[in-house]
C-alpha cells in the first residue's frame, strides 16, 4: 500500500543511484538512462507491506532510503533467511530469475522508505539489447543472491539466467547485426583497410607506378586483376576458363584422398600408440626414425616407388599429414587426466569401453589439432610434389608457369592456392567444433 | 618432478622393432632376385593380376635395400662434394631461420604490444599465411638477383610464419596478473615489455623456432630441389642436400637417394636438439616441469 | 541418540565394513624406497562416515588407491564386508562399482552431458539399458536438487554443481563404499559448507559408508562419525577420535560448544604432523 503511486524519476538522479548500487555500478550511462525510462519511484511508510511470498514478482526494487525488512520464504533454504535493507540495497530479485514467477520472500516496511521499482521483464530486455553489459549485470546479481542473500540453492536457476541470455544471443539473427555494428564501431575494422591498402599500395606503386629495380619484373597488381578477371586470359588463365577449375578441383581431389588416408591410418595409429606402452615402445622408434626426413627428400624415392605418378603425389602429400595427425593425436591420448580412466574402471567400464567412452573423446581436441595441421602441411606438401612432378594441379601451374614466362599467371596461382587451403582448413574446423560441442561451449564460458 | 630414469628395456625393444624393419626392408627390396625363383611363379602371377610390377614386390622392392646404401655411403662419405652439400643446406636454414627470427620475433612482438599495429599488420599476415612457402619459389626467383637469395627468401617464409604466430600466441597468453604485479611494484611500460614481455613470451618462442626449424628444412629441400641447386657453377654435387637427392635422382644412382635422405633426417634432428638444448638454456625456470 | 550410525532413521545399514590390517605401501621410485604407509590398521563400521586427516602428501590418497584399485600394496590386508579386496598374496584388488571414488580435481567426462555422466555407471555394467539408466539419472539428479542442469556439460556448471552430480554418478551404482579424495579442495569456504550440507542430506537419504580424505579437521569433524588423524608419511593413524555429535548434524554443530572441544582436543596432534610434514619438504599432491 504506497502512499504515493508510481512517479517517473528524473534520468540524472537515477543515474546517480544505479551507480551506488552494486549490480549496475559496471553498466554504460547510455544503458542506465534506458533502464531509468522504465524505472519508478515509490514511497512507503513503516508497516507497509511492499510484497508476501507467492505474490507475482514483477519488478525490481532498490532502496534509496528507509529500511525494509526482508524474510525469504523457508522453502528457499536460505542460510539467514533474515535480512534488514537499507539505502543502495536491491531485493525483489525473483523479478530476474528463470522459472520464478512468484516473489520468494515478504517485504516489509519497518521505517519510511523511498525504493525505485523496476519492471523485471522490461529490464531484462534491456539487457538483451546488450548481450554484454546485460551479461556482467546478471553474473553481479548472481553473486549478490549467493553472498548477501545466502541462497545457495538457487545457484542452478542462477545459472538459468546466464543461459537464458545465451541461448538468445546464440539464435537471434538481430544479436549479429548487433555484432557487426559492434565491430564496425571498434577501429578494427578501418586499421584493417589501412593495412591491406597499404600492402597493395605498395605493390601498386613499387611495380606499376615507380617501376623500382627488381619489382619491375614483378607482375603488377592491376595486371593479375585484369587477367584473373578475364574472360579471355592473355596466358590462358582465368576465372572464366574451364582450365582454372580444373585445376582447382585436381588439387583438391589429391589433397581430399591424401587426408582423409592419413586421418584413417593416422588416428587409429596414434590412439594406440598413446594407449598401450607395448605398442609405442615398439613401434614409436620407427615412427621418430622416419619423421625427421622432410617430406620433401622422399619425392624421387616416391617417383621410384609408385611408377604412376599421381599415386607418388598422394603418397607424398599423405605422408606429412599422416605424421601429424598420428603425432598429435598420441599426444592427445598422453594428455588424459588419469582421473578419467580411473573413474571409469571405478564405474564398472571395460577395457574396450573405457576406449570407446575415454581415450576417444578424451583424444578429440588433440586429434582436430592434429587434423588442422595436417591440412595445413598436406597442402604444402602438395605444392612440392606438384612442382617437381605431376600434371594438372594449383603447384603445376605456378611452376609451369614460371617456365613459359607467365608470370601473372603465378600470383593467380598463389593466390588461388591460399583461398582454397584456407576453405579446407576452415572445415576442419568447423567440423571439430560440431563433434566437439562440450568444448565449444566451455570455452565459450571461459572467454568471458 | 619425476627423475626421467633411463629405460634400457624400452630401448632395448625400440632397437629390435628397428632391426625388424631394415631386415624386412632388405628382404623386400631384394626381392628383385629371389622372385624368380621357380617357387614364387604363382605369386608372380598374381602381383600381374594385381596390376603390380611382376619382378619384384611393390613399393619397397623398387627401392635399393640397406645394405646396398651402406655402401654407397661408405663411397660418398670420402667425397668432398657430399660434406659440402651438408654445408650449403646448413648454411642455407641458418641463414633463413635466423632471418626468420630477426624479422619475425620484433614483428610478433608489435603485434602483441600494439592493437593499432595488430590492426594494421595482422590481416595483411593472415592473408599472405595460407599461400604454402613454396609456391613463392618461382615469383622469388623472377624478384631476387640471386638463387642463392631466393631459395633463402623462401626458407625465411617458411620459418617466419611459425615465429610470428607463436610469438604473437606466447605474448597474449602471459597471464594479467604478471602485468599487474609489475604494475603495482612501480615498473615503468619499458620495464614490463623487458621483464614480463620478453621473458612470458620466450618459452613459446622457444616452442615456435622448433617447429620453424622442422619447416626450414622442408623447404630449403624443396627450393634446392626446385630451383636445381642454387649456384650454378656449383657441378654435380655443389648445391645442397636437397639437389644431392634430385642429381643422384637424374643419376639413376637411387641408393644415393637414400642416403641423401637419411642425411637430411640426421642434419634436421641435430639442428632441432641444437635448438632444444639452448632453449631449455634460455628458460631455465621451465626445467622443472 | 548417539553418533554411532546404527540409530540413523530408516534402519541400520547392514553392508560396507571396511577392514584396513598391517597395510604397508613401499614405493620404490629408481630404488630408492619410500615408505607411504606404514603398518596402518583402520576399521570402518557399515554405513560410517570416516574422515581421514593428514597433511598433504602423508600417504592418504595412497591408502584410497588400494582400496579403489588402482594401487597395489606392499603387504597386509583391506576387506570389505568381510571379502578380501586386496592383500600381501594379491597385492591388487579390481576396480568395482561397489567402491566408487570421488576424485579431487573432480572426473566427470567433460565430453559426456551431467546426464549422460550420471548414467554412465549402469550403462557400462549392462545393468540397465540407455533409456532406464537415463530415467534414474534425472530422477536422482532431481533428488539431490540438481534440476536444471542435466543438459548442460560440466565445463558449464560450477564447480560446487560438478561435485555434487558427480556424487550422485557414485550413487547411481549402489555403491557399498563411497571414497572421497578431498573433493572439496579446491572450492571457496562459502561453496564447502553448502557442499557439506549437501553431502550429509545425500548421505542421510543412502546411508553409504564413506571414506573421506581430507586435511580440513573442522571439515572432518563436522562430517565424520569417527576422525582418523594419520602421521605425516609414513601414514598411519596416530589418534582416532570418536565424535559424539549427533547425525543429523546441521550448521548450527559448527559453533557449538561439543563442537570446538573436539576440535581443541585434535588441533595439537593435527598441527605437530602438519609441521612435521613441512619441514620434510614434501611436494603436495
Amino acid at each position: 500500500m504506497p502512499t504515493q503511486d508510481k512517479q517517473p524519476v528524473s534520468p540524472d538522479i537515477l543515474l546517480g543511484i544505479l551507480k551506488a548500487t552494486m549490480p549496475f555500478q559496471v553498466v554504460s550511462d547510455a544503458m542506465l538512462r534506458r533502464i531509468a525510462a522504465i524505472s519508478w519511484k515509490v514511497s512507503y511508510r513503516a508497516g507497509d507491506t511492499l510484497y508476501e511470498a507467492g505474490g507475482p514478482a514483477d519488478d525490481l526494487y532498490i532502496v534509496v532510503s528507509g529500511k525494509i525488512d526482508h524474510e525469504l520464504a523457508p522453502g528457499v533454504n536460505a542460510r539467514r533467511p533474515m535480512k534488514t535493507l537499507g539505502e543502495g540495497d536491491v531485493f525483489g530479485w525473483a523479478a530476474l530469475l528463470e522459472k520464478v514467477p512468484n516473489r520468494l520472500a515478504k517485504a516489509v516496511c519497518t521505517e519510511d522508505a523511498l525504493v525505485i521499482r523496476i519492471n523485471g521483464e522490461e529490464l531484462l530486455k534491456t539487457f538483451e539489447s546488450d548481450p554484454d553489459a546485460g551479461d556482467v549485470v546478471m553474473s553481479r546479481f548472481a553473486t549478490m543472491i549467493t553472498r548477501d542473500y545466502t541462497v545457495p540453492d538457487l545457484i542452478a536457476q542462477l545459472r538459468g539466467i546466464h543461459r537464458k541470455l545465451h541461448a538468445r544471443d546464440a539464435q537471434g539473427m538481430n544479436v549479429t547485426l548487433y555484432r557487426v555494428s559492434r565491430w564496425l564501431k571498434s577501429p578494427r575494422p578501418y586499421l584493417m583497410l589501412l593495412g591491406l591498402s597499404i600492402f597493395f599500395g605498395c605493390w601498386y606503386l613499387a611495380v606499376e607506378v615507380f617501376k623500382l629495380p627488381r619489382f619491375r619484373e614483378m607482375p603488377g597488381i592491376t595486371t593479375v586483376v585484369t587477367e584473373w578477371l578475364n574472360p579471355n586470359p592473355v596466358f590462358g588463365l582465368s576465372l572464366y576458363t574451364e582450365e582454372y577449375y580444373k585445376h582447382i578441383a585436381v588439387s583438391v581431389w589429391r589433397v581430399t584422398q591424401a587426408f582423409l588416408l592419413a586421418t584413417a591410418l593416422g588416428v587409429p595409429l596414434g590412439l594406440f600408440l598413446g594407449w598401450s606402452k607395448g605398442v609405442k615402445d615398439y613401434l614409436f622408434p620407427i615412427f621418430e626414425m622416419l619423421r625427421p626426413i622432410p617430406i620433401l627428400a622422399w619425392v624421387p624415392i616416391a617417383i621410384v616407388m609408385f611408377v604412376a605418378t599421381e599415386s607418388a603425389v598422394i603418397f607424398l602429400t599423405f605422408l606429412a599429414s599422416f605424421f601429424a595427425t598420428a603425432l598429435n593425436t598420441m599426444l592427445g591420448v598422453e594428455s588424459i587426466d588419469e582421473s578419467y580412466t580411473r573413474a571409469a574402471n571405478c564405474l564398472g567400464a571395460s577395457k574396450s569401453q573405457v576406449f570407446f567412452h575415454v581415450i576417444v573423446p578424451g583424444a578429440l581436441p588433440f586429434v582436430f589439432t592434429g587434423l588442422q595441421i595436417s591440412v595445413g602441411v598436406s597442402w604444402f606438401s602438395l605444392v612440392a610434389a606438384e612442382m617437381v612432378s605431376g600434371q594438372y594441379g594449383l603447384g603445376y601451374v605456378i611452376n609451369t608457369s614460371y617456365t613459359m614466362v607467365r608470370y601473372p599467371t603465378i600470383i593467380i596461382g598463389m593466390i588461388t592456392l591460399g583461398a582454397v587451403g584456407y576453405v579446407t582448413s576452415a572445415m576442419v574446423r568447423v567440423a571439430g567444433d560440431y563433434m566437439m560441442q562440450w568444448r565449444v561451449r566451455e570455452l565459450a564460458l571461459g572467454a568471458r | 618432478m619425476a627423475r626421467r630414469k633411463f629405460d634400457s628395456k624400452a630401448l632395448a625393444k625400440g632397437l629390435f622393432s628397428i632391426l625388424v624393419f631394415l631386415v624386412l626392408w632388405e628382404i623386400g627390396s631384394r626381392s628383385k632376385t629371389w622372385i624368380t625363383a621357380e617357387a614364387f611363379s604363382g605369386f608372380r602371377e598374381a602381383l600381374g593380376a594385381l596390376g603390380f610390377n611382376k619382378n619384384y614386390l611393390p613399393w619397397v622392392g623398387a627401392i635399393p635395400a640397406p645394405s646396398e646404401v651402406v655402401v654407397a655411403w661408405g663411397k660418398v662419405i670420402v667425397d668432398p662434394g657430399y660434406w659440402q652439400s651438408w654445408w650449403m643446406s646448413g648454411a642455407r636454414v641458418g641463414g633463413g631461420f635466423f632471418a626468420a627470427m630477426l624479422v619475425g620475433i620484433p614483428f610478433g612482438l608489435a603485434l602483441a604490444v600494439s592493437r593499432t599495429a595488430h590492426g594494421i599488420g595482422f590481416p595483411v599476415f593472415e592473408l599472405l599465411r595460407p599461400i604454402p612457402p613454396l609456391a613463392w619459389v618461382p615469383a622469388s626467383i623472377i624478384f631476387w638477383p640471386t638463387q642463392e637469395l631466393s631459395i633463402a627468401f623462401v626458407t625465411f617464409l617458411g620459418a617466419f610464419y611459425t615465429i610470428v604466430i607463436n610469438v604473437v600466441g606466447g605474448a597474449r597468453s602471459i597471464d594479467v596478473r604478471y602485468f599487474q604485479a609489475a604494475q603495482s611494484m612501480g615498473s615503468s611500460k619499458a620495464d614490463i615489455f623487458r621483464r614480463v614481455i620478453l621473458p612470458g613470451t620466450l618459452p613459446s618462442i622457444v616452442v615456435g623456432s622448433a617447429v620453424g626449424m622442422g619447416i626450414t628444412w622442408e623447404v630449403v629441400v624443396a627450393a634446392e630441389m626446385i630451383s636445381g641447386g642454387g649456384s650454378q657453377s656449383g657441378g654435380t654435387s655443389g648445391g645442397g642436400l636437397g639437389f644431392f637427392i634430385w642429381n643422384s635422382y637424374v643419376g639413376g644412382s637411387y641408393e644415393q637417394i637414400v642416403v641423401g635422405m637419411i642425411s637430411i633426417g640426421i642434419a634436421g634432428f641435430i639442428s632441432s636438439e641444437l635448438l632444444r638444448h639452448f632453449g631449455k638454456y634460455i628458460t631455465p625456470w621451465l626445467r622443472l616441469r | 541418540m548417539s553418533g554411532q550410525p546404527g540409530k540413523l532413521p530408516g534402519g541400520a545399514p547392514t553392508r560396507g565394513a571396511i577392514r584396513i590390517e598391517d597395510v604397508v605401501k613401499i614405493y620404490d621410485p629408481g630404488g630408492a624406497s619410500v615408505m607411504a604407509v606404514d603398518h596402518c590398521n583402520l576399521d570402518i563400521a557399515a554405513g560410517e562416515i570416516c574422515m581421514i586427516v593428514g597433511p598433504s602428501g602423508c600417504g592418504k590418497t595412497t591408502l584410497l588407491n588400494a582400496i579403489a584399485g588402482f594401487h597395489e600394496i606392499t603387504s597386509g590386508r583391506i576387506t570389505l564386508d568381510g571379502e578380501v579386496l586386496c592383500s600381501t598374496e594379491r597385492p591388487k584388488s579390481t576396480p568395482g562399482s561397489d567402491r566408487v571414488v570421488v576424485f579431487q580435481n573432480g572426473a566427470l567426462f567433460p565430453w559426456k552431458t551431467n546426464l549422460d555422466n550420471v548414467a554412465f555407471g549402469p550403462i557400462m555394467q549392462g545393468k540397465l539399458s540407455k533409456a532406464e539408466a537415463r530415467e534414474k539419472a534425472l530422477s536422482m539428479m532431481a533428488d539431490a536438487g540438481l534440476n536444471g542442469v542435466e543438459h548442460n556439460f560440466p565445463g558449464e556448471v560450477s564447480s560446487g554443481v560438478r561435485r555434487r552430480i558427480e556424487i550422485v554418478r557414485a550413487l547411481m551404482n549402489d555403491p557399498k563404499v563411497l571414497l572421497l579424495d578431498e573433493p572439496y579442495r579446491a572450492l571457496d569456504s562459502l561453496t564447502k559448507s553448502v557442499m557439506h550440507e549437501a553431502l550429509l542430506e545425500i548421505y542421510y537419504k543412502n546411508k553409504v559408508t564413506i571414506f573421506f580424505i581430507t586435511h580440513d579437521l573442522e571439515e572432518a569433524i563436522f562430517l565424520g562419525h569417527k576422525v582418523a588423524i594419520m602421521t605425516s608419511r609414513p601414514c598411519k593413524p596416530k589418534k582416532i577420535l570418536t565424535v559424539d555429535i549427533p547425525h543429523p548434524r546441521d550448521y548450527g554443530v559448527l559453533t557449538s560448544k561439543r563442537f570446538r572441544e573436539l576440535i581443541e582436543e585434535t588441533n595439537e596432534a593435527v598441527h605437530e604432523e602438519a609441521v612435521k610434514a613441512f619441514q620434510s619438504g614434501e611436494k603436495e599432491g
